[in-house]
């Protein structure tokens, strides 16, 4: 059984992984590279806690071979994440508390990441849209909304706004 | 037992050539997200697994009065190219973007339902399928290649490469019905194209999803239209006969009894949908 | 009094693991690794009921990477009642079956391995010998003479202090029936209720050079599972050291003690740390769920609104083990007539076994079923009578002093002020005669 070694920008920084054929960037992340972020809910691409950006677009890690990123730029929460302080989106989710146990806040705000850098004033109706693959099972997601939408009003030079 | 290999051609041809070499041992694999989860569990363990996503198979483009899509194009990038209205709408309406950024068209043609939504819009545009063995191409209607549940004509040796899909001459319109208004399997789906002469129905393709094994047409139902102004009556009549001929199960979403009561609902939207657009 | 700076008080709280949450940084059990780790997956019934004649693991031992398995024999104690510690028995699940299966998917076999994948595969490769028996899915069939007995002590039912279920009587519900003008009887039934959380339960226990165990666990019940795991292995509780408190979503599902004790005893057995954490499938088709209920409802009305019998009996489908059932039923009683003053009362509420997945606790644990039912009771007497649906439970509703069928005087009742607050917000007129009603004060009740 041959492992391979793929080439691949993860966060900024191009690293060489030695992996077994078709192991996830979910278990390379989790098991080999120690990024906890990065949720395991189902590992059946159904909750969205396991979310990463691919070339800035979200993606399920649990269903994603490591073979297929070889090359790309690869993001995590711990991409997004100053080492001091928080990113904008982070600051907006705190704030508005929007999470309760906490599990699916990586996998949201990932999302919630790639909608604001491709559409810096969503509506909500693009906020639900956008989220329609992540479940929350504690929040109801109003809180979540809001955050996003707080997050965006941030990120545009506005003040704790929405 | 591990998985060996994990060949990602990067082209149809090396694609072909893997699967003649490999048979039965090789799992094919579009975008990954129903393959995947089976293996992730452990109810799939199979040996070799193959790739598509870099075999060139990812495209949308117009050619002769038709749009011909590569087999591994990604739903995202059908939703953003919008190359046909019905295609757009029902991309939208298959599970959600993070998903959709890796689920291939092809790959819809060969998932358990109630999916398969996708396959069910090229059913209702007449699509046609490319499947392309070593030396050898042959194209199969949609409305043929479904054979039972989880069956197909697809022959081994052979893969789904490309598909084509006659520009619709008619009305169109296309409606999930889910318990959730995103991301979630259908109750009932269904999607129409209406052609017409003058103020008649000169042809009529009714594609329903989750009642029955696979994408279905509700025959008896466009038999009724055809000649009919696409009345109130006439849409009345080919509804409650197309929730008489399909075959709904009942699993985890729905009863049979709902999807048939929701077909006969769904049914007539879809047509008055499209009988408001043709004024 | 001096009344200080308040610090807190007044003010919105930031989240303590709020700032964990929002950087991926909170540890959760399945973030919990460890370079030796292995792993533990459960060999499960694949039939509702079933007598055990052999397990088989000669295939599976071969599967490269498997350490061992355990059965009941190698567990001290093998019995699983949460409640014990407060006297709550008898004695009815085993942590791992011996000679019986009582639902699809109870743990027969424990198997570890060095990896997750080899695992599962052993598992896979397990010859289980069963011989399978009838089985009773449905709580009233479980109850008819001739269905399949599913306990030791001979019934499908708790048994409450000698009685079938648990029963409240007070006053005289069919002196109550004699004199009413109308009868209004319904059927409620609710479904099982899976509480999914986004993270599914788990543990890694870890032997540590002192001889203690730490278990890193998301259970919602530390002291629970300290102590029933202390107890079915038979070490001193200072043996082990609960590390836990963060949970991805409990919601109640998590309160059982179900993945701890067979995965302390295989971190004893091996030396290891090792690992057991349902997958997505398991945490759906095993796990406690929130039980169904079964609900009849039978209340004499009269023409002014006043109830003034309620006859109510239900049954609790408690699944194939007692878990918190009994203790729910008991909780659900209490609740099952209503917040409402109704002299004449009876209720019979069964806990009943049937060979499906064990039900458990839920938010709203037990009284969440009755009030479904008695408030759509409350709105289908309201339509029988002809009298709006608000005014039938301004009439009925309890006042302070009232007494409560199981002879629990209500203090601190505020129906009424809930209510009147609720039809403001969602700007309802109330009629003066009802926005007057208060819960200090008989008036316009239905107290005479």
């Amino acid at each position: 059984m041959a492992a391979k070694i793929v080439t691949f920008n993860l966060n900024g920084r191009e690293i060489d992984v030695l992996v077994k054929p078709l192991t996830t960037m979910q278990t390379l992340l989790r098991e080999q590279l120690e990024y906890f972020a990065t949720k395991s809910g189902c590992r059946q691409g159904g909750c969205g806690s396991c979310t990463i950006l691919v070339d800035g677009e979200p993606m399920a890690s649990c269903l994603l071979p490591v073979e297929d990123v070889a090359g790309k730029e690869v993001t995590t929460l711990e991409g997004i994440t100053p080492d001091l302080g928080l990113h904008p989106i982070q600051e907006a989710f705190f704030d508005n508390y929007a999470m309760q146990c906490g599990y699916c806040t990586p996998g949201i705000i990932m999302v919630s990441k790639a909608l604001l850098d491709r559409n810096p004033h969503p509506n909500r109706r693009e906020i639900v849209e956008a989220l329609a693959g992540n479940v929350c099972r504690c929040t109801g997601y109003e809180p979540i909304i809001r955050a996003v939408q707080d997050a965006a009003a941030r990120m545009n030079g506005q003040q704790g706004g929405a | 037992m591990s998985i060996t290999n994990y060949f990602q051609p990067q082209s149809l041809d090396e694609a072909l050539i893997f699967l003649d070499e490999h048979k039965d041992a090789l799992l094919v694999m579009g975008g990954g997200t129903v393959t995947m989860p089976l293996i992730n569990e452990g109810v799939s363990a199979p040996e070799k697994v193959m790739g598509l996503k870099n075999a060139g198979l990812n495209y949308i483009h117009q050619q002769n009065g038709r749009v011909v899509i590569g087999a591994t194009t990604t739903l995202s990038q059908v939703l953003v190219e919008a190359p046909l209205p019905m295609l757009g709408e029902a991309a939208r309406n298959t599970a959600a973007w993070t998903i959709r950024n890796m689920a291939t068209v092809g790959g819809n043609f060969f998932v358990p339902p109630p999916a398969g939504d996708f396959a069910t819009a090229l059913l209702a545009l007449d699509a046609e399928l490319k499947l392309v063995r070593q030396g050898q191409e042959r194209f199969v209607p949609v409305s043929e290649f479904f054979t039972g549940f989880m069956a197909n004509v697809l022959q081994p040796g052979e893969l789904l490469a490309e598909i084509h899909v006659p520009i619709p001459q008619g009305q169109t319109a296309f409606i999930k019905f889910g318990r959730k208004v995103a991301n979630t399997p259908a109750v009932v789906t269904v999607a129409a194209h209406v052609q017409f002469d003058g103020a008649l129905v000169q042809a009529a393709r009714i594609a329903m999803n989750a009642v029955g094994p696979h994408p279905v047409r509700a025959r008896k139902a466009e038999e009724i239209l055809l000649g009919s102004p696409l009345s109130d009556e006439a849409i009345n009549t080919a509804a409650s006969t197309a929730a008489e001929e399909c075959e709904p199960f009942t699993d985890a979403v729905a009863s049979e009894w709902y999807r048939r009561k929701m077909v006969k609902v769904y049914v007539s939207r879809v047509l008055k949908n499209i009988a408001g657009k043709e004024g | 009094m001096t009344q200080g700076k308040l610090n807190a008080v007044g003010q919105s709280i930031k989240r303590r693991d709020g700032l964990g949450h929002v950087t991926g940084k909170t540890v959760y059990v399945d973030d919990v690794k460890f370079r030796d780790m292995l792993h533990l997956k459960m060999v499960r019934s694949p039939v509702p009921h079933a007598r055990i004649k052999g397990i088989d693991f000669s295939e599976a031992e071969k599967v490269p990477g498997f350490v061992r398995a355990l059965t009941h024999e190698d567990v001290p104690k093998n019995t699983y009642t949460i409640l014990c510690l407060i006297g709550v028995g008898p004695d009815e699940e085993p942590v791992l079956a011996e000679d019986e299966v009582r639902y699809k998917g109870e743990q027969i076999a424990a198997i570890i391995a060095e990896t997750e994948e080899a695992a599962m595969e052993a598992v896979g490769k397990v010859k289980l010998d069963l011989e399978e028996l009838p089985a009773v899915f449905d709580v009233e069939e479980a109850l008819k003479p001739g269905a399949p007995i599913l306990k030791h002590w001979g019934t499908n039912y708790f048994v409450y202090e000698g009685h079938h279920c648990r029963r409240v009587r007070y006053g005289d519900v069919e002196k109550g029936f004699a004199e009413a003008d109308f009868i209004v009887e319904e059927r409620y039934q609710t479904s099982p209720i899976e509480h999914a959380p986004t993270e599914t339960t788990g543990c890694v226990v870890k032997p540590e050079a002192d001889g203690r165990y730490t278990v890193y666990t998301n259970t919602q019940a530390l002291f629970f599972t300290l102590d029933n795991a202390a107890l079915i292995l038979e070490v001193p509780f200072n043996k082990l050291h609960l590390v836990g408190g963060t949970v991805g979503g409990g919601f109640g599902g998590k309160v059982d003690v179900i993945v701890e004790p067979i995965t302390i005893l295989a971190a004893m057995k091996t030396g290891r740390p090792v690992r057991y954490v349902f997958m997505r499938d398991e945490e759906m088709r095993v796990s406690s769920t929130r039980g169904a209920w079964r609900m009849y409802y039978k209340d004499g009305v009269m023409k002014d609104g006043r109830i003034v019998a309620r006859q109510v009996t239900t049954y609790a489908d408690a699944g194939a083990y007692n878990r918190h059932t009994p203790y729910a039923v008991t909780k659900h009683a209490a609740n099952a007539a209503g917040p409402y003053n109704i002299p004449n009362v009876s209720i019979d509420a069964h806990c009943v076994y049937t060979n499906r997945q064990p039900g458990s606790a839920m938010r709203g644990f037990a009284v969440t079923p009755a009030s479904f039912a008695l408030e759509v009771q409350m709105d289908k007497i309201a339509e029988t009578i002809g009298m709006d649906p608000w005014e039938i439970r301004f009439i009925n509703a309890y006042r302070n002093g009232d007494m409560k069928p199981h002879r629990k005087v209500v203090e601190d009742a505020t129906l009424i002020e809930t209510m009147q607050a609720a039809a403001e917000m969602v700007g309802t007129e109330l009629p003066e005669r009802l926005k007057a009603m208060h819960s200090n004060d008989r008036e316009g009740g239905n107290h005479g």
